[in-house]
């Protein structure tokens, strides 16, 4: 075995003095042994290297994988609170039949003129204090409102804790329009 | 071993007078922090925040006039240090064995050279948990492109303990794995 088979890691890394790198690079061309060595050498040197960044890559990549169901399923929500919100909220209201009571309390108290045979008794609708449109007619005169929902946020609700600065404090308007689009943001103290 | 990235002793009056130094050490410096993080057993996230926290520190150090002649060796040291503050599970993490993660191995090869590829790191791999924790982590440092002397700085060596450390480690990966 070569005395500079010790000098050969060393000379590949660099790491020897001009004259001795030199002493090095002159035996090697001359000796087999030492060749095949720095071959090796170099080699591990360079699967290592490989192994770290394939190390780095595999950590990353699962690291990412991790999440990505997290943040799609965020995301879907998200998506589907904008577009169900609206149309529950503000949407128009369900028309309703009138109560089945209603018609048979009408049939009990009210009494009937002799009617004819082929003719339908008159419905007689319960009196209600305010008199108003029944929910057949609002419901056919309703008309989308501008702004579908208004949420308003504070803002330690938005940040976390201590992350705003003392005595400061605001709350954010949002307000959403029935397509789910957002269609105002105010700041007001 | 690339010795092009950093020159060793970096004027620090002149770091001190320009956050564009800083900037310039950041783009540099902060891929080879982060492979040797995630390669000391921390997680990509653990690994981020202490490559912020190290040049944080180095701003810091910077602020309060303080000196260093090897700045690359510094942050490498300050990382490694916070690195072994975070990683309670430190040796745990480490050991864990690799070879699951590594089925992204060499898309485009043959299925046959993803099984030698793979079997390859995988000996790799157990003959590094075979190594000496100063081992490791000299092979780490020197594959991140520290010099001799720095890798001493970072870990507390002689020049001469890490030339020593590197070579037997070398030398057992080399016997164990036949590559």
């Amino acid at each position: 075995m070569c005395d500079v088979q010790a000098k050969l890691i060393p000379w590949l890394d660099r790491e020897l003095s001009p004259g001795e790198a030199a002493a090095v690079d002159r035996h090697v061309k001359g000796c087999q042994e030492c060749r095949d060595q720095l071959a090796t050498y170099k080699q591990v040197s360079e699967t290592i290297d490989i192994y770290y960044d394939v190390v780095v890559a595999a950590k990353t990549r699962r690291h990412v994988s991790h999440w990505v169901p997290v943040l799609a399923s965020a995301v879907m929500t998200a998506v589907a609170m904008f577009l169900v919100l609206p149309q529950r909220g503000v949407g128009p209201p369900p028309v309703l039949a009138p109560p089945a009571a209603v018609t048979s309390a009408s049939a009990i108290s009210v009494p009937l003129p002799a009617p004819h045979p082929a003719e339908p008794a008159p419905r007689k609708m319960i009196r209600r204090r305010h008199a108003g449109p029944t929910l057949r007619e609002r419901a056919v005169k309703w008309q989308p409102s501008e702004t579908a929902v208004q949420i308003a946020i504070p803002a330690d609700a938005m940040f976390p804790p201590g992350a705003m600065p003392q005595g400061m404090n605001f709350i954010a308007e949002l307000s959403i329009a029935p397509d789910g689009s957002v269609q105002q943001v105010r700041l007001r103290e | 071993m690339s010795d092009d990235s950093l020159p060793l002793a970096l004027p620090l009056l002149r770091l001190a007078s320009g956050s564009s130094e800083v900037t310039t050490l950041y783009r540099e410096l902060r891929k080879p922090l982060l492979r040797y993080l995630v390669c000391l057993g921390l997680s990509s996230d653990e690994a981020q925040d202490v490559v912020q926290d190290a040049f944080l520190s180095l701003q810091r150090h910077l602020a309060l006039d303080g000196t260093q002649e090897n700045i690359r060796a510094w942050l490498f040291r300050v990382a490694h240090n916070q690195a072994r503050n975070r990683q309670s599970s430190y040796h745990r993490r480490f050991s864990e064995p690799l070879e699951s993660q590594m089925d992204f191995l060499a898309d485009d090869a043959t299925p046959e050279q993803r099984v030698l590829e793979k079997e390859k790191f995988r000996r790799l791999a157990a003959a590094i948990r075979l190594l000496t924790e100063s081992e490791r982590e000299c092979l780490l440092l020197r594959a991140g492109g520290l010099r001799y002397r720095e890798i001493g700085e970072v870990l507390g060596m002689a020049v001469s303990t890490v030339g020593d450390t590197v070579e037997r480690a070398i030398k057992k990966l080399a016997e164990k794995c036949n590559v």
